[in-house]
């Protein structure tokens, strides 16, 4: 397989489950709330879905459980930073120290099970095309449900009268409650959407793409898939390439050292953090940066 | 680039309006023991919940708590733990608390600690093993903070420039000063004696920073202490204090009345970053004497916590940083007293934060 | 407010003069090292339940307490390699600990700061090396687990069927270098043509890098893939599920890979551990073999760890070759018999050289046949 191929086939593969956390966290993101705890949902997703697999020896059931556990450590989340008004960067850094002891006190039992996992399904036909097939025809069904999550959600936010109330929750506080509706119960909606699929990008990891759980065995993931929000600037497909873009990155690594190339890795480990910024820098020169106005009170706010 | 800034959430602030600035009413003795009491609820609340947790994994709370206490604070061997690993964390927690008080959000402490690292590694692989400890402390303390100063300045710099957020560029940062460390430590500045291992070669004794007394804590402790005196001093007595609050109060406010905000912000930025990286400097010269993958993990983010935790509130930020170091080393007892897991320290620690950000000191005004 | 910020300052000089105090008078007593401990610690890198290189050590440690009903036995998992080791050992020290094993490979530099604290407690490390003066109450040991390597390199250089092994590791230090050498010199003694592609992974236990390694060697054509990884379950199953063989690493997880498996090796450290508790316990630490940089293995017997089953393609022939093979390695032989030649040409053993433990552990090169590169330093 040539190298450009291997690359992304490997960005599909190693950025689904940052794509499904990046989705999650797009839609908390629309509505006003950042959750740097998304790397937790996925924890407890990654959990919860090998567990229930475990249990049920059935993989949708484990992706059910991941989503479920990922969106109740979002529903934490919400609960703190909108009722009881705590700051959001720090407290989603506690959500994800939260998970982190939690997966690893439940977690410990479940290191030797061996569960029923995704497998690799070729579409017919499909996965005949050159290139594209390779690249995206030969994967998990979580892999294939998340091409169909992004329109989704692009679809939601930005052509439904929910996507616009949702939207305006995150921009115009206070234009939403003229009209009489409520604002928080909708951020509580977003947050825990986002909690769902980053749960449901933990399950990926676990009982698709890994076929394992460890502790602490998201690594970053979480946010990197923030990372990828904020190059995305907040839009579904854009948080798609972005995701394979970063999945790549990863996999470029290992697909040179396969290939005997000599190569410091930690030089090119950064190359995607780097890339990001570069990529702030010039949207900054467009003057396109369309945060909406409840995140940048977020990342602005006075000391406490 | 203030020109995008959303309004101001609050009014001007004027002195009085910033309690640290003029505190000179004398203390009102009420609020703070309502604060008080809000606070310790809270810490109690985490503490009942915590022992919930543990019964269920089968340990008694009670014992539990018991051996942690006596092992943890009853021990001198373990106070001594709990100040070294408070040491950087003070540094990590003032390296957010300065930024704050100019309204900016600094979550890069755990790139700038490991950037104060590498600086004060430079110092040793630059100038050699056999300066005086008289002039090599000092010069590696400055490559410490030139380190941390310089990384907490490319963030400065992008949202001076760029309009780049600092939260979002800092927490970037945060993954590229790791892979600067470990391109360094895998490669050019690999100890050649080390087993090959990935780590560089130990400073050399004459060059570590000296222990207090017969303990295991450094001089580096000490620096802490006295860097929360200079920032509690610089913050809430000098002119530059003074500026920067109003800079984080209201930036427009600020520009109107001739401050030059920009240059603030800078500074304050660099500040936070020397800070930072002056903790990176007392880890690598009083604890590690080697950078090796894994240097200060989550130093940063923990020391983000306790700035919080406090209100970046300079002094309160000291002690909240040394609390979240001694419920770290409290964690050693869960493990070997009641068999517990290692992570469920974390546990812990984020209920007694949750806790306290949720329901602790003052009631905060509702946010806009 | 100056009045709280002179308080704070007294407080801290108080508590400060108070524990310089106490420090003061724990002074160390004449008993030998680790004699007569009431508990012996044990510190892990990992979680203790990672189905690999952690787990074999815990299952040590409980190997141990069984072996000594009446000794507590102290255990700490995800006990970073720098000075936080320091820490948890002498809370393991508090608690009564006189033998502590830091199992780790980074765990040394703790490991030899708190002995030089503590001269009356035994500190082993498992995996490294000292170099130049070792004190009294100080070792570190392991098994030239390269051997069994060896023999599993020999295995999947009989199963292969494209020549093309992978290799997946975690971190290019001395054990993992070692691995990787007697793997491919194990394939090459049946299969001159096979060679060992190598992917690092840069942790020790990140399961998603080590698919992404897995399908980048299996995109190359390698049939046979093996691990030096913490944990060990994803690349064994990411290669069973794509048909390809696999040799395990740590454990025995030949269930995760029905099909597939073709070797293994295994570590089992029960009986060395508990020995070098009842030498210490014994008092008689210092002086032992122990109190050194002690490496067991085929030769010297007692060795720590195991072959695991051979997979069904592996015929009677081919086992009848390996146990030849082992034999040799046991009596005058080495993986590393001469010539060894690194990737570069140079020659590392000459022909005729039989390399010491010591010897082997100092090679800092891939041999010629491994496809990788090492960062140099």
């Amino acid at each position: 397989m040539n190298l450009g191929l291997e690359l992304m086939a490997g960005g599909v593969r190693g950025g689904t489950s940052i794509l499904y956390a990046g989705l999650g966290e797009t839609v908390s993101e629309r509505a006003g709330v950042v959750n740097l705890g998304i790397e937790g949902s996925m924890l407890c997703g990654a959990l919860a879905a090998y567990a229930a697999n475990a249990a049920s020896g059935n993989p949708w059931i484990g992706a059910l459980a991941g989503a479920a556990a990922g969106g109740a450590l979002a529903l934490v989340h919400a609960f703190f930073v909108l009722n009881r008004k705590t700051n959001q960067l720090a407290t989603g850094l506690v959500i994800l120290f939260l998970a982190l002891g939690i997966t690893s006190l439940f977690g410990a039992a479940y290191v030797d099970e061996i569960i029923t996992p995704f497998t690799i399904w070729e579409v017919p036909l499909l996965s005949s095309i050159p290139w594209i097939g390779d690249i995206f025809f030969k994967a998990d069904p979580l892999t294939y449900l998340s091409y169909f999550m992004v329109p989704l959600i692009w679809w939601v936010l930005f052509r439904t009268r929910w996507g616009l109330m949702l939207r305006g929750a995150g921009e115009r506080t206070e234009v939403l409650r003229t009209y009489g509706h409520r604002p928080q119960a909708l951020q509580y909606v977003a947050v825990v959407i986002g909690g769902l699929m980053a749960g449901i990008g933990g399950a990926q990891l676990s009982t698709a793409y890994a076929n394992a759980w460890f502790e602490n065995m998201v690594q970053g993931r979480g946010f990197i898939a923030v990372a990828v929000v904020i190059f995305a600037a907040r839009q579904p497909f854009k948080v798609m390439a972005g995701s394979y873009l970063f999945g790549a990155a990863l996999a470029l690594s290992p697909a040179l050292q396969a290939r005997g190339v000599s190569i410091n890795q930690f030089a090119l480990n950064a190359v995607p953090y780097v890339a990001t910024l570069l990529v702030l820098m010039l949207l900054a020169r467009r003057g396109s940066d369309d945060a909406p106005e409840g995140l940048k009170k977020v990342f602005e706010m006075s000391p406490g | 680039m203030t020109a995008t800034l959303s309004p101001p959430p609050a009014p001007t602030p004027t002195p009085q309006a910033v309690p640290e600035v003029a505190p000179r009413r004398g203390p009102n003795w009420r609020k703070i023991a309502i604060a008080l009491g809000r606070t310790l609820v809270a810490v109690g609340g985490a503490i009942v919940i915590f022992g919930a947790f543990m019964q269920m994994k089968g340990a008694n709370p009670i014992d539990a708590y018991r051996s942690m206490w006596e092992s943890t604070l009853q021990s001198s061997d373990s106070i001594e733990q709990i100040l070294v690993k408070a040491t950087p964390l003070i540094f990590a927690a003032l390296a957010v608390t300065v930024p704050a008080r100019a309204g900016l959000v600094n979550v890069g402490g755990e790139g700038q600690l490991v950037m104060g690292g590498v600086g004060g590694a430079a110092v040793v692989q630059w100038l050699g093993t056999g300066l005086p400890i008289g002039l090599a402390l000092p010069l590696m303390a400055l490559g410490g903070i030139i380190g941390g100063a310089l990384f907490a300045g490319i963030a400065a710099l992008l949202k001076l420039k760029f309009d780049i957020n600092e939260a979002v560029s800092t927490l970037l940062l945060n993954y590229v000063a790791v892979d600067v460390m470990l391109f360094l430590i895998y490669d050019a500045w690999k100890d050649p004696n080390g087993s090959g291992q990935p780590a560089t070669a130990p400073v050399p004794t004459n060059e570590q920073l000296p222990l207090i007394g017969n303990s295991s804590v450094h001089l580096g402790f000490v620096l802490a202490i006295v860097a929360t005196g200079l920032v509690w001093f610089a913050l809430t007595r000098t002119s530059w204090g003074f500026k920067l609050s109003v800079v984080g109060g209201n930036p427009e406010a600020a520009r109107q009345a001739g401050l030059k905000v920009g240059l603030l912000l800078l500074s304050a930025m660099l500040v936070g970053g020397a800070l930072a990286g002056l903790g990176g400097f007392t880890q690598l010269a009083g604890v590690e004497h080697k950078l090796r993958p894994g240097y200060l993990l989550t130093y940063g983010y923990i020391g983000f916590l306790a700035s919080w935790l406090a209100r970046h509130h300079p002094i309160r930020v000291a002690l909240a940083a040394t609390l979240l170091a001694a419920i770290a080393v409290g964690g050693d007892s869960l493990q070997l007293d009641s068999a517990l897991p290692a992570a469920s320290v974390n546990v812990l620690m984020a209920l007694v934060l949750l806790g306290v950000f949720g329901w602790g000191g003052k009631r905060k005004a509702v946010a806009a | 407010m100056r009045k709280r910020w002179f308080m704070l300052v007294a407080a801290a000089a108080m508590l400060m003069t108070s524990t310089v105090g106490a420090a003061a008078v724990s002074a160390a007593t004449d008993a030998a090292p680790g004699q007569d401990s009431k508990a012996v610690g044990f510190i892990f890198v990992g979680p203790k339940d990672d189905f690999g290189y952690n787990q074999a050590a815990y299952q040590g440690s409980q190997a141990v307490q069984k072996a000594f009903p009446k000794l507590k036995v102290l255990t700490a998992e995800n006990v970073p390699e720098d000075d936080s080791a320091a820490r948890v050992m002498e809370g393991m020290i508090d608690r009564g600990a006189k033998i502590i094993f830091a199992t780790s490979y980074g765990h040394l530099d703790a490991a030899e700061k708190v002995a030089k604290a503590h001269p009356d407690v035994a500190v082993v490390q498992q995996g490294n090396f000292i170099e130049g003066t070792i004190t009294p109450n100080v070792g570190t040991f392991f098994g030239t687990v390269y051997e069994p390597v060896y023999l599993a390199g020999v295995a999947a250089g009989m199963a292969t069927k494209s020549d093309k092994l992978g290799y997946v590791y975690a971190f290019p230090i001395p054990q993992t270098i070692n691995n990787i050498n007697a793997f491919e010199l194990g394939a090459q003694s049946v299969n001159p043509k096979a060679k060992t592609y190598t992917v690092n992974t840069s942790s020790w236990c990140d399961p998603a890098a080590q698919a992404e390694a897995t399908k980048s060697l299996l995109g190359q054509g390698v049939d046979v893939i093996t691990q030096h990884q913490d944990c060990t379950s994803t690349v064994i199953k990411t290669t069973e599920a794509a048909g390809k063989m696999t040799v395990g690493y740590h454990a025995d997880a030949s269930k995760l890979a029905p099909k597939g498996w073709v070797a293994g090796s295994q570590w089992a450290w029960g009986d060395l551990y508990t020995d070098i508790v009842k030498t210490a316990l014994a008092g008689d630490f210092t002086g032992s073999k122990y109190n050194a940089n002690y490496r067991v293995g085929y030769k010297t017997g007692e060795n720590p760890f195991v072959q695991s089953k051979f997979g069904s393609m592996i015929t009677a022939k081919d086992k009848a070759t390996i146990a030849a093979d082992k034999k040799t390695i046991s009596t005058d032989g080495s993986p590393f018999a001469g010539p060894v030649v690194a990737q570069d040409g140079k020659v590392i053993f000459a022909a005729g050289v039989v390399p010491t433990y010591a010897q082997i552990e100092a090679t800092d090169v891939f041999v010629k046949g491994v496809v990788g590169d090492i960062p140099k330093s």
